[in-house]
């Protein structure tokens, strides 16, 4: 489904990424990890164009949207994304949320969108809350609007930056679950996180980013059990201390 | 005068001068062929009855100055707005005679003459003298009263002829003739003023040691202010006629009405009616000015009409330049930032001016005051509500940005839906403070002669002779408005609070 070659991104002098090489096949759920600093946020990042890569293509469903000629506005409609931070739009309610994009963006009618909004609520478990205005929140409840905002768009993908960093430790699990569910239903995921328990249970596969580049590319029980290479052996034991 | 042109907004001037000429050469083609066409058939359908009718247009616009009393100035006493005087009673007869629809413009004295010039007024009456600098600019009819200038100054003072005033400070009306008799008084520093009120003022107030002023004028202050007196001062070669612009073809039938005036007597009974019998002083204070209230009052309206209206077009614009500021594209970013930083560095008033009086010179458009007050509000508060515009929407998380981007939501919609909004709340109290800065900076149109809040309180104090009583009344009234748009302003605030 997308397929990655020879990413650089480089900020200033800072090269970030170093040359990524990759392929994400439809309903894969990757789990990025890597030490902090190693560019696996900005890998994703790119993945929908947020940064700009300085060198290489990526190739969703076989179209480049790094070209300049690609409808960049309507990849990202494909490929949804979930931030650390929520991004919640402050002056909307959580239906007002969740309906705008596909109202404005993909011109649902405002009982479609609101029937599919309403519906995405009560999977999240959040239904009560439509009417409330994000400030009501907690943090595990508004990662979880944020998610339910990101599928009434009907992506065919969704990136995950890392979703739980933000949250308090008694409201990940709430997160976690939605998005486990979310991964048993098909949808293809990239998720780059911390939580390394969940990336064992969830993901079907693991890249370890070191420096800009993939360092391994592992099935998880292989990654877990038996990592190849030097820094992934020395970052999972900080991890699972 | 003369030195109007040289005073002030020169090189719209000269560029008027210019479009002036080949509009001039343009004109003359069209209104001889109109005229030959209009004059046989004239004769031919009403013979003799028609003397000048034939030249005459319709509807003729006169420019006048109307702090002048008794010559022209705004009779409020009824409530309602009227400029009245020995100048427009003559005016109203000429328009009876010669058979046009008098318009009546009331402007600053100094504004005059380039009004003439810019086609904005037809002819002028104003008590203006023919000086030899001004017949360089514009025509003048025959002379329609005689008058007399006249030191006015404190009775303490004993300044009664031209030689007391050596080492005085002598004020005038900026732009009259009057101007240039103190000009022409050996060793007196002369200083000007807008209006005659002001001038009387600053005699009170011990600014200046006199003034020189028209006789006329002079009579009724003297009367109001029992501790001034005026002397006058001989001079052979005084005297007010109606000013026209070069070439104007009014001329001649104006002066066979004049001449006729002066003929059955109907000029010396104006004189009798308007000096004569004015200058009764009716008690000081606001016991005075209450009749007039209603009609300062009505200038509320004015005032904050003008002030939405501004502030609706200053903030589309300031929309425009934010969004060049943030843009990428560094010619916008640039365009925007030097308009800014023209707007933010020169003054309001200046900017009114040169909108008011270099519309109708450069486009041809005659531009009415409320309009140039507006588009110059306008084009000024969005320089500056642009720059808060601009800090509001960097406050806005970057977060809502990518948030907006990642859902395939477009630059334009984001920015109206998403961005703007908060930029918005995030700035509500410095908007409130910029409307309430519009409210009063809206004063300033009153220089170009819209009939707000201030400019009514002004008329009215140059119809009563009086200074301060209408000046308060109408600082209270802004007050008040400030305090209700301060309340209106904090109640929105604390309601947005609330849904966030």
């Amino acid at each position: 489904m997308l397929r990655v070659e020879n990413l650089h991104k480089s900020f200033g002098a800072l090269n970030v990424l170093n040359g990524i090489t990759t392929n994400i096949n439809a309903g894969e759920v990757v789990a990025i990890l890597g030490p902090s600093g190693s560019g696996k946020s900005t890998f994703l990042r790119c993945l929908n164009l947020l940064e700009i890569p300085t060198q290489g293509h990526i190739f969703f469903k076989d179209i480049d949207i790094t070209s300049p000629q690609s409808d960049i506005l309507k990849i990202r409609e494909t490929i949804g994304m979930v931030f650390q931070h929520f991004n919640l739009f402050p002056h909307m309610t959580v239906l007002q949320n969740i309906t705008y994009a596909p109202m404005r963006v993909r011109n649902q009618t405002k009982a479609e969108a609101t029937t599919i909004a309403l519906d995405l609520l009560q999977k999240v478990g959040l239904e009560e809350k439509a009417q409330v205005y994000p400030a009501r929140l907690s943090g595990g409840q508004k990662q979880r609007v944020a998610i339910a905002r990101t599928l009434a768009m009907q992506p065919e993908m969704v990136l995950f930056d890392e979703p739980t960093s933000a949250l308090d430790p008694e409201m990940v699990k709430e997160v976690l679950e939605v998005m486990r569910t979310l991964a048993r239903s098909g949808m293809t995921m990239a998720i780059v996180t911390h939580e390394m328990g969940f990336a064992r249970e969830v993901a079907s596969r693991i890249l370890f980013i070191n420096e800009g580049q993939i360092a391994e590319d592992a099935r998880p029980e292989q990654f877990f059990g038996n990592p190849t290479c030097d820094r992934a052996k020395i970052f999972l034991e900080k991890m699972l201390k | 005068m003369g030195f109007h042109s040289k005073n002030k907004l020169c090189m719209a001037d000269q560029s008027a001068k210019i479009l002036h000429r080949s509009r001039q050469t343009f004109w003359h083609r069209i209104v001889c062929f109109v005229a030959i066409g209009l004059l046989s058939s004239v004769w031919v359908l009403h013979g003799t009855t028609a003397i000048f009718a034939q030249d005459i247009p319709a509807t003729l616009t006169m420019g006048t100055s109307a702090d002048y009393k008794p010559f022209e100035f705004h009779d409020t006493s009824s409530g309602e707005d009227k400029i009245v005087g020995f100048d427009i009673d003559i005016a109203n007869r000429l328009a009876q005679e010669l058979g046009f629809k008098l318009e009546i413009k009331d402007m600053e004295f100094n504004g005059l003459i380039p009004a003439l010039q810019s086609g904005r007024v037809d002819f002028v009456m104003a008590g203006m003298t023919p000086t030899p600098e001004r017949q360089k600019n514009v025509d003048f009819s025959d002379i329609y009263y005689t008058s007399q200038n006249t030191i006015i100054a404190k009775k303490e003072a004993n300044l009664t002829t031209s030689e007391a005033l050596k080492g005085k400070i002598v004020g005038a009306q900026l732009g009259s003739l009057q101007q240039e008799v103190a000009e022409k008084i050996p060793g007196a520093t002369v200083v000007t003023r807008n209006r005659v009120p002001d001038l009387i003022q600053e005699i009170n107030a011990k600014r200046i040691d006199a003034a020189i002023i028209e006789e006329a004028i002079a009579r009724p202050y003297a009367a109001v202010y029992p501790d001034l007196n005026f002397a006058v001062i001989p001079n052979k070669d005084g005297g007010y006629a109606i000013a026209f612009p070069k070439g104007s073809k009014l001329v001649a039938p104006f002066n066979q009405v004049i001449a006729k005036m002066n003929q059955d007597g109907s000029l010396d009974a104006l004189v009798k009616k308007w000096f004569e019998d004015q200058g009764k002083p009716a008690g000081l204070g606001f016991q005075q000015i209450i009749p007039s209230i209603p009609f300062i009052l009505g200038g509320v309206w004015v005032t904050l009409a003008f002030t939405f209206v501004s502030a609706l077009f200053g903030f589309a614009w300031a929309i425009v330049l934010a969004l060049c500021k943030i843009s990428t594209l560094k010619p916008l970013r640039w365009l925007a930032n030097a308009y800014t930083s023209i707007f933010r560095g020169t003054p309001l008033i200046l900017q009114i001016a040169l909108v008011y009086f270099a519309t109708p010179q450069l486009t041809g458009y005659n531009i009415p005051a409320f309009q140039a007050g507006v588009i110059a509000f306008a084009l000024n508060s969005g320089a500056y509500v642009s720059e808060t515009l601009r800090a509001g929407i960097m406050a806005v998380d970057r977060g809502q940005q990518e948030a907006a981007m990642s859902l395939g939501v477009p630059y334009s919609l984001m920015m109206k839906d998403i961005i703007l909004p908060q930029a918005l709340r995030n700035i509500l109290p410095a908007l409130a403070n910029e409307a309430i800065n519009l409210l009063k900076d809206s004063a300033l149109v009153s220089t170009i002669g819209a009939a707000d809040l201030l400019r009514r309180a002004t008329i009215v104090g140059a119809e009563k002779y009086l200074y301060f009583e209408p000046l308060i009344v109408a600082g209270v009234v802004y007050y008040v408005l400030v305090m209700l748009l301060t309340i209106a302003t904090s109640n929105l605030e604390k309601r947005l609070q609330k849904s966030a």
